[in-house]
């Protein structure tokens, strides 16, 4: 049945460029991961090798994904939104605290970040209620009201966790996709000025002391560079340490010596910038920006509202993670947990970028279909 | 067929693309300017801030200098000592701990001791838990060799070297060559340009202290990679630039005037008694060979290496001695002379031309002055200048302050002339500075009030006038060698580590003395006959084989009764001095003696003993180091069993 689905025609359309991004940016991701990791003994000095793992473990999800014509995804939208927020209900019963946040769930030695995977679910969900409602007018803020519970229930509940980062990603998602949408410039002021109220008040009451923190680390990081400054001042200087051509493969010496906590995970740019340089780092960012935009075109192209919000959703995944892994660890941006998609080692986050990158592909395979729906049986 | 295209109404989204599309390749582009400003426009100031994080500039230790004496013999030297470190945090209570604890070697009440800190530590809050603490001082060498081997199985332990002073005569000598303590606050501030640092050890006494900048050395340093934690790396090519390290330049080695056979010797003669000092002095160049100052205490002690609990309780024990020995009686005590200050009384009225020499006077065994009885140690009878030096008779000295016009000021500038009641200049030690009193001093003392009784003390060496036992040696060197005196010299000259003589002090010559030969001569023989007549006052402490010349000396003090204390220490605090001065041998003398002892009694019976017993010592090493005449024993190697002297 399934194999049916990629017909000859849809095979012929296989979407090479998004292709070819995508497995640059992992190739450069793992040869960083091994960089970055060679400073730990142990197994930590592996994570390269898992981290290959998990691209393949993800690569063979994101074909089965690729081979399910994404147009069965919309029946089963809300079903698996659901079941993304019920995981992440579950995370506060069975959750194993890491470093202070818990994210995790553990099955024997398998664990996974239920958070990582709402950000796919939640662009579904979001696509499938774009797609059942489609406007001639101009929206309003009360049309965009379901989709903005959509969004805030997960979010909330990661906020709780607590994981700033996430949950900002999945704000960023939804506005990008409201942004897709034809909302009137009446509203668009309304919200604007309703943000710009609320922001000191989730200042005070949302946002817990160590997140906080962070914002003002960012806003006056020389105060703290021991202590809680020593990411954002430390990862900067990587950076600048890198130069134009960089220091060369497994010669940062801020990486090399310990400088860097977190490499692996939250910061493996200051690495691949630190060892590469200005030219490495441009060439990283035009790599993501052709994904990103490369995204936008597939959504474009797509034949139906359901395809053309996937295709944004995830390029907006991609996007946002890229913008604000780079923009805190250059010092631009606070820093909040986010990682750099397939230069960031997790399984978890693996997996929902390859998923997110299978989704754009399915998407952009079948923008041709002559027969444009699939037997729905 | 299907609802989905039914319901597939993109032109709502149409032009939004591209929006979102501008926005997505603004905001990159946004990053890239960020990176461009980061990797191209401050990427100097980013690179500086790499380097510095991980090249750290480590000092290398100098060596401080070695202290020999005169014969090369060690004095003062710098021994490696180890200390144990560990890092509370990192060190495993269960398996770790109880090896390391056998491995030192350390008793039960120890162990339970060091426990308790330990876990103290690792259950409190600071950062003291995650950084080396210093666990155990000075750990014995089997020790060290026993964790080195195990090195491999003690994780978070460090064993550091760390050099302490060590002074193999341990107490004989400790007041001149002094001490060394911990750099303190207030001293660091002045010293910090000089190189010092926290935890430094500076010479805080003796020559230790005088001669601080040519022992200390310069310390070198080195540039090495370190890591976030602070841990050493290796390599550095292309990431340290050079110069990558500067050596260290050992302290200067100091060759002393001082031999340390005397002074053992010196410590063995004093051994009969509580307190007190004694100074060997060569006449011929004011080089001091044997300078010792009882009680003494053990710089070893004081110095550090086993331990800030030993240095504390080695304080305490110095300060609250009622013998005071952190005080040098050389240099550092100021006594009134007694008898031994008789022959410059003479000198004086002998200059002075007021008296003959060979007119005697009447000793009935006291004098009344005015209300007051001056008392003389027995009937000496009828008494010249000679006899009244020799048997020490103190009426005829009253005679002459008191009916023959030598007076006060004349006494005392005699005294002067000689060094006395003046700082020698010696540079090691603070120095009392004694008193030889003069007339207006004593009035101002009086409120205006003078008595000829002042006079009377003075010419025997009572009263107000005080004398070091180095300035009375070098005042009798300067009898015995016809006038000059010296400036006192303990360190002869400045070596390197090497061997090399950098710098050699000659013998300086502070004056010389103006005095008439004959009258000189005169109290020479007085001197000879002290020791040598039978009724001279140090005829009894005699020695077979000594030839000497000297005065006794038995300076009252002044009673002090402490309020509740106990008799024993109040009969002890009111005794007398006992001193003995002289020089030998008789007739080209070559070392002048000074031996005081603090409330020992009389002079003749305390004190000259032991100078005879320190003079023969010399004797005797001056036979044994050079058996042909004429070589003197000074920087030779002592050459024993070569026969002795013809």
């Amino acid at each position: 049945m399934i194999r049916g689905d990629v017909s000859g025609r849809a095979r012929d359309h296989f979407d090479w460029p998004l292709f070819i991004a995508a497995a640059l940016i992992a190739v450069l991701g793992v040869v960083n991961l091994y960089s970055a990791t060679s400073v730990y003994s142990g197994s930590r000095s592996e994570l390269y090798i898992s981290q290959v793992y998990w691209l393949v473990l993800g690569g063979i999800l994101g074909g089965v994904l690729v081979a399910i014509d994404y147009r069965h995804l919309e029946r089963l939208g809300y079903v698996l939104y659901a079941f993304g927020v019920f995981s992440l209900g579950l995370v506060f019963v069975l959750a194993r605290d890491v470093r202070g946040s818990s994210r995790w769930i553990e099955f024997g030695s398998f664990r996974f970040q239920p958070s990582e995977f709402m950000k796919v679910f939640l662009v579904i969900a979001l696509a499938k209620f774009l797609h059942d409602d489609p406007r001639s007018e101009g929206r309003t803020l009360k049309d965009l009201l379901v989709p903005a519970v959509l969004t805030g229930v997960p979010a909330l509940l990661i906020l709780k966790q607590p994981d700033l980062g996430t949950a900002t990603i999945l704000t960023l998602v939804f506005l990008t996709i409201a942004a897709l949408t034809r909302v009137r410039w009446k509203s668009v002021a309304v919200f604007v000025v309703t943000v710009a109220g609320a922001a000191p008040i989730i200042w005070s009451y949302v946002l817990l002391d160590y997140q906080r923190d962070r914002v003002t680390v960012f806003l006056r990081p020389e105060d703290d560079i021991l202590h809680r400054g020593w990411h954002a001042h430390h990862s900067r200087v990587a950076i600048g340490n890198g130069g134009l051509f960089g220091n060369g493969f497994m010669k940062g010496t801020q990486n090399q010596f310990n400088f860097l906590p977190d490499q692996f995970s939250d910061f493996p740019f200051p690495v691949y910038a630190e060892e590469w340089g200005f030219v490495g780092t441009v060439l990283l960012i035009l790599l993501y920006a052709f994904l990103s935009l490369w995204a936008i075109r597939i959504a474009s192209l797509a034949k139906d509202r359901f395809g053309a919000v996937l295709g944004v959703g995830c390029g907006a995944i991609l996007f946002w993670h890229a913008l604000i892994n780079i923009g805190m660890t250059s010092g631009v941006l606070p820093v909040v947990g986010v990682t750099l998609p397939l230069f960031s080692y997790g399984g978890s986050s693996v997996t929902t970028v390859m998923m997110a990158i299978a989704l754009l592909m399915n998407v952009s395979m079948r923008r041709y279909s002559a027969v444009p729906a699939p037997d729905r049986l | 067929m299907s609802l989905v295209v039914q319901r597939s109404d993109v032109s709502e989204f149409r032009r939004r693309f591209r929006w979102i599309a501008l926005g997505m390749a603004l905001l990159f582009l946004g990053l890239i300017l960020r990176l461009f400003q980061l990797q191209l426009l401050e990427s100097d100031e980013s690179k500086a801030i790499a380097r510095e994080n991980i090249v750290r500039r480590v000092t290398l230790a100098t060596t401080r200098g070695i202290i020999r004496d005169r014969n090369g013999k060690v004095l003062a030297e710098s021994r490696p000592s180890y200390n144990l470190y560990v890092v509370p945090e990192r060190i495993d209570m269960q398996n770790v701990w109880p090896k390391l604890v056998d491995y030192l070697g350390v008793g039960v009440d120890e162990r339970a001791r060091l426990e308790a800190l330990l876990t103290s530590i690792r259950a409190s809050d600071g950062p003291r838990k995650s950084q080396q603490i210093l666990l155990k001082e000075d750990i014995s060498r089997d020790a060290v060799a026993t964790l080195r081997t195990h090195d491999a199985e003690l994780p978070a332990v460090d064993v550091v070297p760390v050099p302490v002073r060590s002074y193999p005569y341990e107490e004989v000598g400790a007041h001149v060559l002094g001490y060394m303590a911990e750099v303190d606050a207030e001293k660091l501030s002045q010293l910090r340009s000089a190189g010092y640092v926290e935890g430094d050890r500076v010479g805080a006494m003796g020559i230790e202290r005088a001669w601080e900048s040519y022992l200390r050395g310069t310390r070198g340093w080195e540039k090495v990679l370190v890591d976030a934690k602070g841990r050493r790396r290796p390599g550095g090519e292309g990431i340290i630039e050079d110069p990558r390290r500067v050596d260290p330049i050992p302290g200067r080695d100091l060759r002393l005037t001082l031999d340390a056979e005397i002074q053992r010797a010196i410590e063995k003669a004093m051994r009969g008694e509580l307190a007190g000092g004694v100074a060997l002095v060569d006449v011929r160049t004011g080089r001091i060979l044997g300078l010792y100052s009882k009680p003494s205490y053990d710089p070893n002690a004081l110095s550090g290496g086993s331990g800030k609990q030993v240095i504390r309780d080695a304080f305490r024990r110095l300060y609250s001695d009622p013998l005071k020995p952190a005080l040098d009686k050389t240099i550092a005590g100021a006594y009134p002379p007694g008898s031994t200050f008789k022959p410059f009384t003479a000198l004086a009225a002998l200059e002075k031309g007021l008296i003959d020499p060979r007119a005697s006077t009447q000793c009935r065994g006291a004098l009344t002055f005015g209300k007051r009885t001056f008392r003389c140690t027995h009937v000496h009878g009828s008494t010249d200048l000679h006899k009244g030096i020799a048997e020490s008779c103190n009426v005829y000295f009253y005679r002459l302050a008191s009916e023959l016009g030598v007076g006060m000021d004349v006494i005392a500038e005699m005294g002067q002339r000689f060094g006395l009641g003046t700082r020698t200049g010696l540079g090691v030690n603070a120095e009392a500075q004694g008193r030889m009193p003069t007339r207006a001093w004593m009035t101002l003392r009086n409120k205006g009030q003078f008595r000829l009784g002042f006079g009377l003390n003075a010419a025997i060496g009572q009263g107000a006038t005080t004398v070091t036992v180095l300035q009375l040696a070098l005042a009798y060197a300067a009898l015995a060698n016809g006038g000059t005196l010296y400036q006192p010299q303990i360190v002869r000259a400045v070596e390197t580590s090497a061997g090399t003589v950098v710098q050699e002090f000659a013998p300086r010559v502070r004056r010389q003395i103006d005095v008439s030969p004959e009258n000189l001569s005169r109290v020479q023989k007085a001197l000879f006959a002290g020791v040598n007549s039978e009724a001279g006052t140090a005829y009894k402490a005699r020695v077979l084989g000594v030839d000497m010349a000297g005065k006794t000396g038995t300076a009252q003090v002044s009673h002090k009764l402490a309020r509740g204390a106990e008799a024993e220490r109040v009969w002890y605090f009111n005794r007398e001095h006992a001193w003995f001065a002289g020089y030998s041998p008789t007739r080209s003398p070559e070392v002048a003696v000074v031996v005081l002892v603090e409330h020992g009694g009389a002079g003749g019976k305390h004190a000259a003993p032991i100078a005879f017993e320190v003079v023969r010592a010399y004797q005797e090493l001056m036979r044994e180091r050079s058996p042909r005449a004429g070589v003197t024993a000074a920087g030779r190697a002592p050459s024993k069993g070569q026969g002795s002297a013809p």
